[in-house]
């Protein structure tokens, strides 16, 4: 029988490798917040192995599980048969809005996405009071969280680069788009090319990136390869950082957050230590850390989508780091901060920045004195 | 589902805590066997007093009810073959009392047994039964199940631990079995009754746990050996040689054949190999132990025997057994996981008869488990859309039973019979015994609602059933 989707073209054979053991439930933060199996990478395995079967069909129905994963891969990072879960929910995303059924809130974002230059459709990117698209040897890369909702975390960062005396340069970015990957739909070649245009035109050798998405986007998708053909490297804010030293520190207990997008899905888990352990004497890791992180509840169109599950999986990982005694809660990621910001409950003390961000609170409190 | 029955769950549960959504549906047709069937619907109870009023409903409304943990069971037992209600006590998931003085803890059903395990941390206790899916399964689940791990032949299995129960029963009685004394000779043992019962005869709304300390040291060796039978004298021996390991398992050459070919831990390809560890307080004394069974190991032919010196070696010698169940997992689209269980002086009888039966049917079955115990794991590795491969696993199932039962062993020592077994079950019990069993189920169920269809309980199942294994809508 001819297979009806590409899901099952592409991801037969992993979906029927699903043993079902529910191992994946050890891990997963949409189940861990709702104690709901149907939305666990298990549940999720199950409808698509009833589509495959011929029980049942994609459609409406199934979009509050299928759309419903943060996509942050510690199923598939603990699955003892090896399906890559998130890959395959991708696809299955895809075959949905192919057949016309699609959370709302991800047709809004694409809708947005074909007009717009950002997700949040917001008319204006900001400068940060800074010249764009000049000549420099690095080009900054805000992301769309970072311009339009975590602006003053960007505000720090840059502030801090300027002390560093980098020579960078923001441009007139764009959304990388990456995300409607994720959402069942494809990114937008249009804005790669904008971006892609006006990074060449600063004669960078770099491109940093503020945002762990962005970087995953421009390190993984092939629209963006034209950059490793023009030798151009791609950095993420806390790889570029860690060889710097900034002559602050702090006494506060910290411990750090491993956004998803860079630990699991770039393996990049060492340089954001590096650089902590030189400004914090007391840093601790909170249960769950490295490849075992635990999601703050944002990714895969989850925070748009799902808001009231993505904070309670927020708060889960707030509730780790108070378990740590951590006073000052890092990370590096905007929509982490987002997230785990919004989360926060009044009578939490933690304080959430990004490393960056810290750091400049730090200096700027030196120059005070 | 019934308008009425819906109304009066969600009066009980909230409708936060009432599906009948299809992706609910879905998810509760299967746990981790290859059995599945559609539940009308599902109800998330908060209380005890919520799961004595569902099930007071249900028994008069003749509605199959079906408790549910994780979902990590292998026989099926969490599987709604008759339809009806699916009762996941999950969110039933509070640690209600951790007292080291009395050396007990008390949980509400629905706590991972990783929780326990790291809520008892700081006391340096452990629940010791270890079963392999304790990251995600739920204690209630283990008593329901009777759970066991690799530590089960000096720490027993779940049953071992059980002090006390608040078990609802099918008619909505609530009762307290045990005590939390550490001795109780009061009455007939209600409590040992429910533990591994399988949701058949009420459901656990409270558990009280008997706990111990925990070990802070351990030795490791890891022994090869070039034929079965010295493999096999060598568990016999050590069990003469007064020392009990705390894990004891072994390998089987088709298993270490499997692990060589999708891992590069490049082990030798022998006919088996044991993974021997002791514990206790000192280094002195798991020495001491480990070097009893080194020399039992030695005297029985073992080709090459490794001892971890540092934790870093341990960790490495057990790399082969913990990748075992993944690299099994992964050679075909489907596998049942037997646990037959026979007297430990009978193992290596076991693994021949296995290697025989795999021969015979020409399927592919790789061995592993807890020797320690007699408990070993055949995993019968199959094609599950290929009809003739169904049909050569359930073959071999059956022969696997049968040759369980004829070294004087038992069908299941740790997953349970739920559907997969239910078939075989007067393989190994007798007439008498299986009627005394269906006259408690009757005495303690009489409309038969709860979990139905299970252990060959259903007087109608009796005869005529054929063993089925596999993908039940398949």
């Amino acid at each position: 029988m001819e297979a009806k989707y590409d899901f099952e073209k592409k991801f037969r054979e992993q979906i029927l490798q699903c043993s079902r053991c529910g191992f994946c439930q050890a891990v997963c933060p949409v189940y861990g917040s709702t104690l709901r199996p149907a939305l666990n990478a298990r549940g999720k395995m199950l409808l698509l192995k009833e589509v495959m079967d011929g029980k049942i069909d994609l459609g409406e129905d199934l979009i509050e599980s299928l759309f419903q994963c943060t996509t942050c891969a510690s199923c598939a990072a603990n699955c003892p048969s090896g399906v890559n879960v998130p890959e395959i929910i991708k696809q299955a995303r895809k075959d949905m809005v192919h057949i016309g059924s699609c959370h709302p809130a991800f047709v809004g974002m694409n809708d947005v996405l074909q007009k717009s230059t950002n997700i949040y459709a917001e008319d204006e990117l900001p400068d940060f009071g800074r010249k764009r698209d000049k000549k420099a040897a690095f080009v900054y890369f805000v992301g769309c969280v970072g311009s339009y909702r975590e602006d003053e975390s960007t505000e720090e960062t840059l502030d801090l680069m300027d002390r560093l005396a980098v020579d960078y340069t923001l441009i007139s970015e764009v959304c990388c788009s990456g995300v409607l990957e994720d959402v069942g739909y494809n990114l937008n070649p249009k804005l790669a090319r904008e971006n892609l245009d006006r990074m060449f035109s600063t004669g960078a050798g770099a491109v940093i990136t503020g945002c762990p998405y962005c970087f995953r986007t421009f390190t993984h998708r092939k629209e963006y390869d034209e950059l490793k053909e023009k030798g151009i490297k791609v950095l993420h804010i806390s790889q570029f950082l860690k060889d710097f030293d900034f002559g602050v520190k702090t006494g506060k207990k910290v411990t750090y957050h491993d956004p998803c997008d860079l630990g699991r899905h770039c393996g990049i888990y060492e340089e954001p230590r590096a650089t902590i352990k030189k400004i914090a004497s007391d840093f601790v890791e909170m249960q769950h850390h490295h490849a075992d992180s635990l999601c703050c509840g944002a990714g895969g169109g989850v925070r748009g989508a799902f808001a009231k599950n993505s904070l309670s999986m927020a708060r889960r990982r707030l509730k780790e780091a108070e378990e740590v005694g951590a006073e000052i809660l890092l990370t590096e990621c905007n929509s982490c901060v987002h997230n785990l910001v919004n989360a926060k409950l009044r009578k939490q003390n933690i304080k959430i920045y990004n490393t960056t961000a810290f750091i400049n609170e730090l200096v700027n409190k030196i120059d005070k004195v | 589902m019934d308008d009425q029955l819906k109304a009066a769950l969600i009066e009980i549960a909230g409708a936060d805590n009432y599906s009948e959504g299809l992706i609910d549906l879905v998810s509760y047709s299967y746990d981790a066997s290859q059995h599945s069937a559609r539940p009308s619907c599902a109800v998330w109870p908060q209380t005890a007093e919520q799961v004595s009023r569902i099930m007071a409903l249900a028994n008069r409304l003749l509605v199959p009810v079906i408790p549910r943990g994780a979902g990590t069971g292998l026989s099926g037992m969490a599987v709604p073959v008759k339809g009806g209600i699916i009762l996941d006590l999950s969110r039933m998931n509070k640690i209600l009392k951790i007292s080291i003085e009395d050396r007990l803890a008390i949980v509400e059903p629905g706590v991972v047994y990783a929780n326990l395990e790291k809520a008892l941390g700081p006391y340096g206790f452990f629940f010791p039964p270890d079963p392999a899916s304790g990251k995600v399964s739920t204690l209630g689940g283990n008593v329901a199940t009777n759970a066991g791990g690799v530590k089960g032949a000096k720490y027993g299995t779940t049953r071992d631990y059980v002090l006390a129960l608040q078990v609802v029963l099918p008619d909505g009685r609530i009762m307290r079995t045990g005590s939390r004394a550490m001795k109780s000779v009061s009455g007939y043992d209600l409590t040992r009754l429910f533990v591994g019962s399988e949701g058949t005869l009420g459901v656990v709304t409270e558990i009280t746990l008997k706990i111990n300390p925990k070990p802070t040291a351990t030795s490791t060796a890891l022994a090869t050996f070039s034929n079965l039978e010295d493999a096999g004298r060598a568990v016999s021996r050590i069990m003469y040689s007064g020392i009990i390991p705390s894990v004891l398992e072994i390998l089987g050459k088709e298993t270490i054949l499997a692990i060589n070919k999708n891992t590069d831990l490049n082990l030798p390809e022998v006919d088996a190999m044991l993974l021997a560890e002791t514990d206790g307080y000192t280094k002195e004394e798991t020495d001491y132990q480990m070097a009893k069974i080194i020399e039992v190991f030695s005297s029985n032919k073992a080709l090459e025997i490794t001892q971890a010196r540092s934790e870093q070696e341990a960790v490495n010698l057990w790399k082969a057994r913990k990748s075992a169940y993944a690299v099994l997992a992964r050679i075909k689209t489907h596998f049942v996981l037997e646990d037959v269980t026979v007297p430990m002086g009978k193992v290596a009888d076991l693994l021949k008869g296995i290697e025989a039966i795999s021969r015979k049917h020409g399927i592919q079955i790789a061995t592993f488990g807890h020797a320690g115990d007699g408990n070993l794991h055949p995993q019968i590795l199959y094609d599950g859309y290929n009809p003739v491969d169904v049909e050569k696993m359930e073959a071999a199932s059956a022969d696997l039973f049968s040759l369980a039962i004829s070294l004087n062993g038992t069908l299941t020592g740790e997953h349970g019979i739920g559907i997969s077994k239910a078939p075989f079950m007067s393989l190994e019990h007798d007439p008498v015994a299986m009627d005394v069993m269906r006259s408690i189920k009757r005495l303690l169920d009489p409309r038969n609602i709860l979990n139905p269809g299970k252990m060959a309980l259903d007087t109608k199942d009796e005869t005529g059933e054929t063993p089925t294994h596999a993908p039940a809508n398949a």
